[in-house]
């Protein structure tokens, strides 16, 4: 069975990052293949994981719109963005890179994402653990092109208005039929003991479940300041164990 | 007097006459039956065009048998066998007992065995013997042997061989004379009464059962005698056709026989396969015989590089999947040829040069199921446990994994695959394939051209394809989650309104699911040519707009125009003082000459509801042949945003020019030119624009 992890959160929380070591994570864990899912267009989630990225899924549905009744080699639709969809993700031995690209332009696309989603979740069927990289907007959960979800990860940095933000997502996804199984909070670069009186309190009102506080870690601050993927920062260094211990907690053995 | 263990009396009088003869005297009967339906003897030099006295003559011959037959039970010691096998010193069985009946009949009603050989003489050697017999077991079909020639027959052969006869290995060797012919079509009358529902007496029930039920055939080796020849032409009534080895007069129209009646003289090589086809015989293959598990649960498997072990063709790689049509003795059903290194030759983890060539013949298949049985490639290859298939055509892509390999995949059997679910899935097309698979890249060089051509000519009659052409549409019910009143008809000449579906597509989704938001729309009555309304199609919006919309017109958007979801790449709206229509894009947020921005005239179309005067449709619907014909079609067009104009003029100016109209494009008016429809109409006028002169719109 697939498990779905999905990770959002606002800007500049450090989402994307936790993405990045997530999948590693688990495929170091013994938990077999990956399909790691980069559903932000604001960010390159194959920058982090230090492969180059595949054409877009939302580039691959332009052109067959574009093509409507021209398309190569007398392939009808399915087939064609079945084709390109295989042929756009990037693989690597510990995991595949499947980039969504840019939410649709104005017009009809009911018929490309009725295709998509049926496509997406063939593709989702062949992994262990999906991870999707979502924007904070959620465009792809809501367009429903990315499948059902067992476990969403809002991450925030540890601060009252990051926490209202995390609080306005979880109703936002309450709303979308979108079948999710479990919602949680992960506060980045903190520490549980650390956490005010006023955050612990708007955490509650939000009626948000605290899953983890993840530490600041140096080599993470490294690799970004030298512009290298944090996939490939050494396993011991604080952030990658704590995310094991998430990880632990999600799915406990 | 009776045949052994028989609840039948003599099956073939039995059935056919409604006899019940269990004495001696009874037979005289039965005698008489034959003298009666003996033909006079034809003249020597004179053809007979039809087959009726052949036809009596022939089961005439088969009562002559049974009374022979008959006789022989009354002798001391029984000349035959009563038992399921031989024995070492006794060979021939004679009639089979009710209790064989029961157990082997019914391998011919539930398919387990589509039906029998019934084979006369003796083959020319041994080996031939051996060959054939083995040929025929191995597609589950019984083997009757009688009739010898000079002291020798195939039974005979096959025993000096050492090959074990018997109903149990379904060799089973009835007498050897010709009479004992008669055990293998009594034999078959028997199965229609017992598991036709036929009564005895009622010989048209009983011969049409085993013509359309038992594939049977006669095989006839060596020289054929009078004898032999009334044997074949009792054969005939039930359906029987005979194929010989030998030269002698052949009869081929289709008439009693589902194909020909007498084929001759066919070499012993193909003699099976050949007696197979005429008899309109259908290969079953109940396995997939491949060394890693098949089915349905492995569709969608994709195979990671990371298991990978060789990748075929692809986007590294040429190659190409043709399925293309030949004539029955073109083509060796079965037969998989590999031209290139095998799977054991090439490099882990390698991509290399992969073509699949299928060559198809049936007496049903037609060119038009080319495209078919090529687009199920897809769902076939993928079946395969550790095969992943992508694409068709000459971007075909496929992987086989390590574990597949290691489990002894090899290139040849995805050919068959091929070949066992050709003739599961589609055997009422298909009676042989054969295929060729190629992984050597100059040898693909070689054939690509000609699959390319052949990919050609097809798209160019499918882009021919009228609304007249075919008799259904396909419909498109996906977006009714937002507009629960409409449906959108697609027609060849009609793409789906939000331009990303076209009639293909629809009838491609049909058949890959059958329960999706395509459904075929037969056309049925036509009720108006012109204006596109046919009974079929009206029947079916009126059902699935929940009885909204009644009626509509596909080529007209003045008179019950078809509706819009919401979802049309452009709208077309009249422009009553320019006595035309303006057609603008969604992308052209603007105003236009009506008055209503894009978005305003969205609110007027969408929804399900008929707004004559107005339609929304894709860009493709414009280039159509049918666009808005009934009210004059592309001459109407007097304003079009710039962006779309651009787009679409070379070709607007194309159909233009078939009207008659030179430079087209230039006389229809842009919001460069006029954003008002008074502006729309001096513009017209200097350009003397067609619609200025056509009838009024109304």
């Amino acid at each position: 069975m697939t498990k779905t992890i999905a990770i959002t959160g606002k800007g500049g929380v450090g989402k994307s990052t936790i993405a990045a070591l997530l999948i590693r994570t688990l495929n170091q864990r013994g938990g077999g293949s990956v399909l790691a899912v980069d559903a932000d267009s604001n960010v390159n989630l194959n920058d982090l994981l230090g492969v180059e990225a595949g054409v877009s899924v939302g580039h691959i549905r332009e052109e067959m719109k574009e093509k409507v009744n021209d398309l190569p080699g007398g392939m009808t639709k399915q087939q064609f963005l079945e084709y390109k969809i295989n042929e756009g993700l990037v693989e690597q031995d510990a995991f595949d890179l499947i980039t969504m690209g840019r939410p649709e332009g104005p017009g009809c696309y009911c018929y490309a994402n009725n295709v998509l989603k049926d496509i997406l979740k063939t593709l989702s069927d062949n992994y262990e653990h999906v991870v999707i990289d979502n924007e904070a907007g959620m465009e792809h959960l809501s367009r429903r092109t990315a499948q059902d979800i067992d476990h969403l990860l809002i991450i925030s940095n540890p601060s009252v208005r990051g926490i209202q933000t995390a609080g306005r997502i979880n109703r936002l996804l309450a709303e979308l039929d979108t079948r999710v199984g479990r919602r949680f909070l992960l506060l980045n670069r903190t520490r549980e003991d650390r956490l005010s009186p006023a955050i612990r309190e708007q955490i509650e009102a939000e009626g948000l479940e605290l899953l983890a506080c993840l530490p600041d870690d140096d080599e993470v601050r490294a690799s970004d300041e030298n512009g290298e993927p944090v996939y490939s920062i050494p396993e011991d260094s604080p952030l990658p164990s704590a995310l094991s211990d998430c990880l632990d907690k999600l799915s406990p053995t | 007097m009776e045949f052994p263990n028989t609840g039948y009396y003599l099956p073939l009088s039995h059935g056919i006459l409604g006899l019940k003869i269990d004495t001696l005297g009874g037979l005289r009967e039965l005698l008489e039956q034959a003298q009666e339906i003996l033909p006079p003897i034809p003249d020597e030099r004179l053809f007979v065009p039809y087959l009726g006295h052949a036809l009596d003559a022939g089961m005439a011959t088969l009562f002559a048998d049974e009374i022979i037959e008959a006789v022989k039970y009354t002798h001391d010691p029984l000349p035959y066998l009563t038992e399921t096998n031989p024995t070492a010193d006794r060979l021939w069985l004679g009639a089979a007992s009710d209790v064989i009946l029961r157990e082997r009949g019914i391998e011919f009603v539930d398919g387990t065995a589509p039906g029998f050989a019934a084979i006369v003489g003796k083959c020319p050697t041994n080996e031939i013997a051996v060959k054939i017999a083995r040929e025929l077991q191995e597609k589950n079909i019984y083997v009757f042997m009688s009739a010898d020639i000079d002291g020798d027959s195939m039974a005979q052969q096959l025993r000096e061989e050492g090959v074990q006869l018997g109903w149990d290995t379904r060799l089973v060797p009835f007498g050897d004379d010709v009479s004992a012919t008669v055990h293998a079509l009594g034999f078959a009358t028997r199965v229609a009464l017992s598991f036709g529902g036929a009564q005895a007496g009622d010989f048209a029930r009983i011969l049409q059962y085993n013509k359309n039920r038992t594939f049977a055939f006669v095989l006839a080796f060596g020289e054929v005698d009078n004898e032999k020849h009334a044997q074949a032409a009792g054969a005939l009534n039930f359906g029987f056709p005979t194929i010989a080895d030998t030269d002698i007069g052949q009869i081929l129209p289709s008439g009693i026989c589902t194909y020909e009646h007498v084929v001759s003289p066919v070499g012993h090589d193909e003699i099976v396969s050949k007696a197979i086809e005429v008899r309109g015989l259908k290969v079953n293959i109940a396995e997939v015989p491949i060394p890693v598990p098949f089915g349905p649960a492995f569709h969608g498997e994709r195979i990671r590089k990371a298991d990978m072990f060789v990748e075929l063709s692809g986007p590294r790689q040429p190659g190409f999947e043709l399925a293309t049509t030949r004539e029955l003795n073109e083509v060796e059903d079965g037969k998989i040829t590999l031209i290139g290194p095998d799977i054991d030759k090439v490099e882990e983890g390698s991509s290399i040069p992969f073509a699949l060539l299928i060559e198809v013949a049936g007496r049903k298949m037609q060119p038009d199921f080319e495209p078919v049985l090529e687009r199920q490639m897809h769902e076939f290859m993928n079946g395969a446990h550790g095969v992943f298939h992508n694409g068709q055509r000459d971007i075909n892509w496929m992987r086989i994994s390590k574990e597949a390999k290691e489990a002894g995949l090899n290139f040849g059997h995805l050919g068959s695959i091929i070949h066992a679910v050709y003739h599961q899935e589609f055997g009422t097309i298909v009676d042989k394939v054969q295929i060729t698979i190629i992984t050597d890249a100059d040898e693909i060089a070689k054939h690509i051209d000609t699959a390319r051509e052949a990919y050609r000519v097809r798209d160019e009659r499918m882009a021919g394809l009228t609304d007249e052409s075919v008799d259904t549409f396909y419909s498109c019910l996906l977006c009714q989650s937002f507009a629960p009143n409409h449906v959108c008809v697609i027609t060849p000449e009609r793409s789906g309104l939000c331009g990303a579906y076209n009639w293909l597509d629809g009838k491609a989704a049909y058949e890959i699911k059958p329960t999706g938001g395509n459904q075929p729309v037969p056309k049925e009555r036509v009720i108006d040519g012109e204006k596109g309304q046919w009974s079929g199609v009206n029947d079916y919006a009126y059902t699935n707009t929940h009885k909204h919309i009644e009626k509509f017109n596909a080529y007209s958007m003045m008179e019950d125009p078809m509706t819009s979801c919401g979802c049309f790449e452009c709208i077309s709206c009249i422009l009553p003082m320019c006595n035309g229509i303006m057609t603008v894009h969604r992308e052209f947020t603007e105003m236009t000459p009506v008055g209503m921005k894009f978005s305003t005239l969205a609110g007027t179309v969408g929804g399900g509801v008929q707004s004559p005067g107005f339609i929304g449709h894709s860009k493709q619907y414009i280039l159509s042949k049918k666009f808005i014909r009934a009210d004059g079609g592309i001459k109407r067009l007097v304003w079009m945003h710039k962006a779309l104009k651009d787009q679409l003029g070379n070709l607007i100016n194309k159909l233009g020019a078939e009207e008659g109209i030179e430079n087209f494009i230039d006389m229809i008016a842009d919001e460069t030119v006029a954003t008002t429809e008074e502006e729309v109409l001096e513009h017209l006028t200097r350009m003397n624009h067609p619609a200025l002169s056509m009838p009024s719109m109304f």
